[in-house]
Order: structure tokens, then C-alpha cells, then sequence
């Protein structure tokens, strides 16, 4: 598995895949059994390495008696930064999440979202040119989800590479640039989400008036309007079509092109892993992806 | 440095945050004052500050006694009792969350996910535990000490001494509830786990101290005992030597009760070996917990001519003139178990105790860096 720089790399998988134990892996949280691979070019488990990373975890607790700027304080300094670079960063990553009207409260006090809006600008804070985004918008609201998906396009404008690992694929789907499945600890599939989906990619024409029938296609009739679904990837697969409908005089109402979901993707991969129902050992086991 | 700062910074914040470290500075400002309000004037000793009198011909105001039961009453009650026993539980009850919490989902991972090594991490989180302590235990010695300068006009620096010591006391149990801590990651274990490790020195103490003083007056016994049967020997070969059956047969019937009891003491003796040596040796690697509290008594009464034990037991008000008086076994047996505690060196009672909770440390230590999270 590859993750290119200046992108943003989504990790999916059903419960017990191995997702989060792998981020906390290149966290160092966790010691590998059997591990090859670098980040950052540097092997895994380089702690010095860690600076240049930022890393939000899964249902993260901050002390609960800190407050937002004192909790920023903490993990700074844990990450080597010195108090000057500190107080400015910790001005500008709170308003980056919109809480820095929240900076003097106690972390304690805090909703869902506010703590995971924290927890982003703590793994923000060192300016990493890594991140690791263990389900971000887990407990925020549609609004804050929006925004964190912003925050993300933001993040990776300015050239960083995210990595996000989520269940909620529907968010992914709108901000991913690369993605692989994982499924019992093994990656089933991986790669850009154009190139994933471009063989199960098709376009459907639907139009009014001309009585065409192709014997190579479904013409599927509903009243006055006929549809065909034509597989293939490019746009100009259905220019020929297109031309025969208004040379015999029907009226085209939509050209649609017809992509699979990342759900779809998601079940492909598991398919093709032989685990169609997402149960993966360790879910059994109650342990968390 | 940075990171080592930050870690002692978050142990601040937390122990600040908990009601019980107020609570428990708050009764050691209770129990200082206490210990101000004893005073001396010049007919014996008041209490609360005035409201209460005891006429004394030897304590009173400027006395070298009123010194002793002062700083007696500092070492021997207020530490002994108040921070070796009452605020130390009170410390474990607070201090006890420390690794637990921290090792909770969701909090470990955003500090061991650092370049922060997780020895460094481990032992300044360990360090900011004794932290609640020594904080208390510094509160606490400053009012002792100018309680102490102004009744009895004792600028005792030797008084702060008790900030090392409870704080290395206390270092001995919190280093068994970070590791119950951290293999259990439950502060109500790591609690239990160490009250029982304390209540079980406490019990290996006794029973050495116990069979010690048992095994000197026995060997007390032996020795008077010897001495008496060699005297009724010599008298019974004297008597042979002179021919005189009479005598014989009397020194001979004197001797019977003495060498009765001279083979019981050393039966007594030769039975409490065993378990002395497995009993000490128990005790040889267990901390001294007692003993380096002991080494406050030590370093406060070093000056004095009198100890508050002394005082206590009327030896102290005893004419210097007046002859000894006859000590039985269990006297002799005591004196020397003081005599012995007193030339145990100080370095061998840290230092063992030491050596005991660094491989404690060592363990967990070692448990912490290698457990996945």
C-alpha cells in the first residue's frame, strides 16, 4: 500500500480489518508482529519521525480538567514544540476548527463535536506534513462535518497528505483521492477511486419519440420515454447512439452517467476477500477496527 | 526537556483538579495549626493556644524537655501518625488514578503517538505522582518549622527533612501502584493491590521485630542463665571439694530449676531461628518503610540528651546520681533492639529500599514500553 503525497488516502473496511490497528501502528501505539514499509522515508516506529506527524485517534479523551489551550499545550510540547511556536499555532489551529472562542473552557465541558474539533487541531497543531484521521468526523454534526471535509481539501491544498479512516463512506467518497479496502488485515483493493470504478463505470440515455431498438441493448420501455444503459467508461461510446436517436427524430431527456458508489466498491472489495458479510475475526471478537 | 516540563505541568493541573488533594491540604493546614497551638510558659504546657493548662515542673518554657516533647510530639505523632499513615492513605486514594486514567482508550494514544520515548514518559508521569506528596508534605514542614521556631525557638532546618523522606516512604508503595496500575488499568485494584503491599510490610515488620525481640530476651536469658548455673556449679564443686553432703545436695537442688530454665532458652532460641531467618530474610527485600521514617527521629533527636520515648517513660526526670536500675530480659531485650535499630545505617535503609523500587519500576517500566495500546 502507497500513499502518494499531497493526497488524501481513505482507509475502509468492516469492523476487526485491521484499519485502526495499522494507524497506530505507524503510531507507534501498537508494536507490529511483522511489519515492512516506511513513512515519511523513514521505517515505521522512527519516533523522531513522529514531529512531522499529526495524528487524531479514535474516541480520544483529553484530561478532562484542561482546557482546549492548555490540552494544546500539553500535546505540543509532547511533540517538541517550544512555547512561542506553541502559542501561535495554538491561536491558529483554533480558529482553523472554529473553537477559538472555546480556548479558556475547560475540555471536560465539551460536546462531541467540539472535543473532536479540539482533537483535529491538536493533531494540526505541530503543522505535520502527515495526518492521520482516525474517524474525524465521528460525533459531529452535518455542519461540522461539512466543514471538516473543507478543512481536509484545505489541508491538502496546502500540499499534506491525509490520511482518513472512516465507516462513513459517503463522506469519503466526496473528498478521497485514493483509497484501499482492507479485510482481514490484507488490502483487497487499492487505488485511485476513478481507476477503481472505470470497468463498472456506464452511461444511460433516455429520450422521447424515436422507436429505436438495438438488438446489442436492454431498451427498457415507460410510457413515452425510453431508457438503454450502455457500458464503458468514456463519454464517446454514446455519441453514436445519441446521433441515431435525433436522426430518427427523438428528443434526448438525459444523458446520465452512471458511477458505482463507494458502497458498491466497498461490497466489490469485500467479494472479492471472500467476506461478503463484513465480519472479519476480530469484530467477532468485539475488538474495534 | 520540553516534553518532560509538559508532563509535570498535566500531573499539576490533575492533582489540582482533584478535590481530595484540597481536602488533604487542607487538613494538613488543620493538623498544623494543632501542632502551633501547643505552647510552653513558664509553669508547664498550654494547649489551643491558651485554652488549656497542664503544670509540669520539668516542661515548661525555655526547659531542654519542652524542646524534646515539641519535636517529639513533630516526629513521633505528627509524621509517624498524620503523614505516614492518615495523608498517605489520603495520597493513595488520589494518586492511585494516575496510570489507570492515563492508560484509558482514547487518552494514551495521543500522548505515546509523541516522539516522546515512553521510558521518559513512564517515569516523569511516575515523578508527577509524588508530586501530590511532596507538595503536601512541603506545606506541611514550613508551618512545622516556624511552629517550631516560635514555641520552642527550634530553627531546625533537619524539619524538612521530612519532605525526602515521606516523599521516598511513599515512592515505595506508588511504585507498587504503578505497577498493579498498569497491569490491571484499574484504580480501584491498584488501590487495593498497594494497601495490602503496605499493610504487608507493616505485618513482616512486626513479626521480625516481634521475633527479634523474643529471640534478644531468650539469648538474655541464656546468658544470665549461664552465669547463675556457673556460680551453683562452682558452689556445688565447692561444696563436694569440702566433703559437706548437706551442702552439696542443697547447692545440687538449687541448680535443678536454672538449668531447667537455661535448656527452655535455648530451646526458645534454637525454635525462633528459622523462622527469623525466613521472616528477615522476607523483610531484607522488602522496603523499610518504617525505618526511613525512623530516619527523621533520628536526625531531630540527634542534639538532644533526651528522647520523647525517654520523656514518656519517666527515664528522663531519673537523678543522674541514682543507680540503674536491674533490667529484666524483656528491658535488656529492648534496649538492644533500640540499640541495633539506632546503628542501622541510613544508606543501607534507603538504599535496599531503593534497589526494591527500582526493579518494581523496571517491571512496569517494562511492561509500559512493550504493551500494545
Amino acid at each position: 500500500m502507497t500513499v502518494d503525497p499531497g493526497q488524501i488516502f481513505c482507509l475502509l473496511g468492516p469492523n476487526g480489518a485491521g484499519k485502526s490497528t495499522l494507524v497506530k501502528i505507524l503510531m507507534t501505539v501498537i508494536h507490529p508482529s511483522q511489519l515492512s514499509g516506511t513513512m515519511l522515508g523513514q521505517p515505521v516506529g522512527h519516533k523522531p519521525t513522529l514531529r512531522q506527524v499529526g495524528y487524531l485517534p479514535e474516541h480520544h479523551r483529553f484530561p478532562p480538567f484542561m482546557t482546549a489551550e492548555q490540552a494544546l499545550h500539553f500535546y505540543g510540547a509532547l511533540s517538541g514544540m517550544r512555547r512561542p511556536a506553541r502559542l501561535r499555532r495554538i491561536a491558529e489551529t483554533l480558529e482553523l476548527v472554529g473553537m477559538a472562542d472555546w480556548r479558556k473552557h475547560k475540555v471536560g465541558t465539551f460536546s462531541k463535536g467540539m472535543q473532536q474539533r479540539v482533537g483535529l487541531a491538536q493533531a494540526l497543531l505541530h503543522d505535520p506534513k502527515l495526518l492521520l484521521l482516525d474517524e474525524p468526523t465521528d460525533g459531529v454534526d452535518p455542519v461540522g462535518r461539512r466543514e471538516i471535509r473543507d478543512l481536509l481539501h484545505h489541508l491538502r491544498s496546502e500540499g499534506r497528505t491525509i490520511l482518513v479512516n472512516s465507516h462513513i463512506l459517503a463522506e469519503l467518497e466526496s473528498i478521497c483521492d485514493q483509497l484501499a479496502v482492507v479485510v482481514k488485515g490484507k488490502v483487497a483493493l487499492e487505488g485511485t477511486f476513478e481507476d477503481l470504478t472505470a470497468s463498472r463505470r456506464r452511461w444511460e440515455l433516455s429520450w422521447r419519440g424515436a422507436e429505436i431498438t438495438w438488438p446489442d441493448y436492454d431498451v427498457q420501455i415507460d410510457g413515452e420515454i425510453r431508457r438503454v444503459t450502455l457500458p464503458g467508461a468514456s463519454p464517446e461510446d454514446t455519441q453514436p447512439l445519441i446521433d441515431r436517436i435525433r436522426n430518427e427524430g427523438g428528443v434526448i431527456m438525459s444523458v446520465t452517467e452512471i458511477r458505482e458508489s463507494l458502497e458498491d466498491l466497498f461490497m466489490r472489495a469485500l467479494e472479492l476477500a471472500g467476506d461478503a458479510h463484513g465480519h472479519a475475526p476480530g469484530a467477532v471478537q468485539g475488538k474495534k477496527s | 526537556m520540553t516534553a518532560i516540563l509538559a508532563i509535570l505541568r498535566e500531573s499539576w493541573l490533575s492533582l489540582r483538579a482533584e478535590k481530595l488533594f484540597k481536602v488533604v491540604m487542607g487538613l494538613n493546614i488543620l493538623v498544623i495549626v494543632g501542632f502551633a497551638s501547643i505552647g510552653f510558659d513558664k509553669t508547664g504546657v498550654t494547649i489551643f493556644f491558651g485554652l488549656s493548662h497542664i503544670e509540669s515542673e520539668f516542661v515548661f518554657a525555655g526547659s531542654p524537655l519542652a524542646r524534646t516533647l515539641y519535636m517529639g510530639i513533630y516526629s513521633a505523632f505528627i509524621v509517624n501518625i498524620w503523614l505516614a499513615w492518615a495523608a498517605s492513605i489520603l495520597a493513595l486514594v488520589s494518586t492511585s488514578s494516575i496510570f489507570p486514567s492515563f492508560l484509558s482508550q482514547g487518552a494514551v494514544e495521543l500522548v505515546l503517538s509523541r516522539p516522546t520515548r515512553r521510558s521518559t514518559i513512564f517515569l516523569v508521569k511516575y515523578c508527577g505522582g509524588l508530586l501530590f506528596v511532596m507538595l503536601q508534605v512541603s506545606v506541611f514542614t514550613v508551618g512545622a518549622f516556624f511552629a517550631a521556631g516560635w514555641r520552642v525557638g527550634e530553627w531546625d532546618p533537619a524539619i524538612f527533612l521530612a519532605i525526602p523522606l515521606i516523599t521516598l516512604f511513599y515512592s515505595y508503595l506508588f511504585c507498587i501502584n504503578a505497577l498493579a496500575g498498569i497491569l490491571t488499568r484499574s484504580t480501584l485494584v491498584a488501590l487495593l493491590v498497594t494497601l495490602l503491599f503496605w499493610f504487608s510490610t507493616f505485618g513482616i515488620r512486626t513479626a521480625d521485630d516481634i521475633l527479634t525481640r523474643f529471640t534478644l530476651m531468650f539469648e538474655a536469658r541464656v546468658e544470665r542463665l549461664e552465669k547463675q548455673v556457673g556460680n551453683l556449679q562452682l558452689e556445688v564443686k565447692t561444696a563436694e571439694a569440702d566433703g559437706d553432703d548437706v551442702a552439696t545436695k542443697d547447692a545440687e537442688h538449687w541448680l535443678i530449676e536454672p538449668e531447667d530454665d537455661l535448656a527452655l532458652a535455648k530451646q526458645g532460641v534454637a525454635q525462633l531461628a528459622p523462622w527469623k531467618t525466613v521472616i528477615g530474610g522476607v523483610r531484607a527485600i522488602t522496603p523499610e518503610t518504617a525505618r526511613t521514617i525512623g530516619l527523621l527521629h533520628r536526625a531531630l533527636e540527634r542534639d538532644s540528651d533526651t528522647t520523647l520515648q525517654q520523656l514518656l517513660s519517666g527515664d528522663a526526670f531519673r537523678d543522674d546520681d541514682e543507680s540503674p536500675r536491674d533490667l529484666n530480659d524483656e528491658q535488656i531485650a529492648d534496649q538492644e533492639l533500640a540499640k541495633r535499630e539506632e546503628n542501622i545505617s541510613p544508606w543501607l535503609i534507603i538504599g535496599k529500599s531503593l534497589i526494591f523500587e527500582v526493579v518494581i519500576l523496571g517491571i512496569a517500566m517494562m511492561i509500559f514500553r512493550r504493551r500494545d495500546y
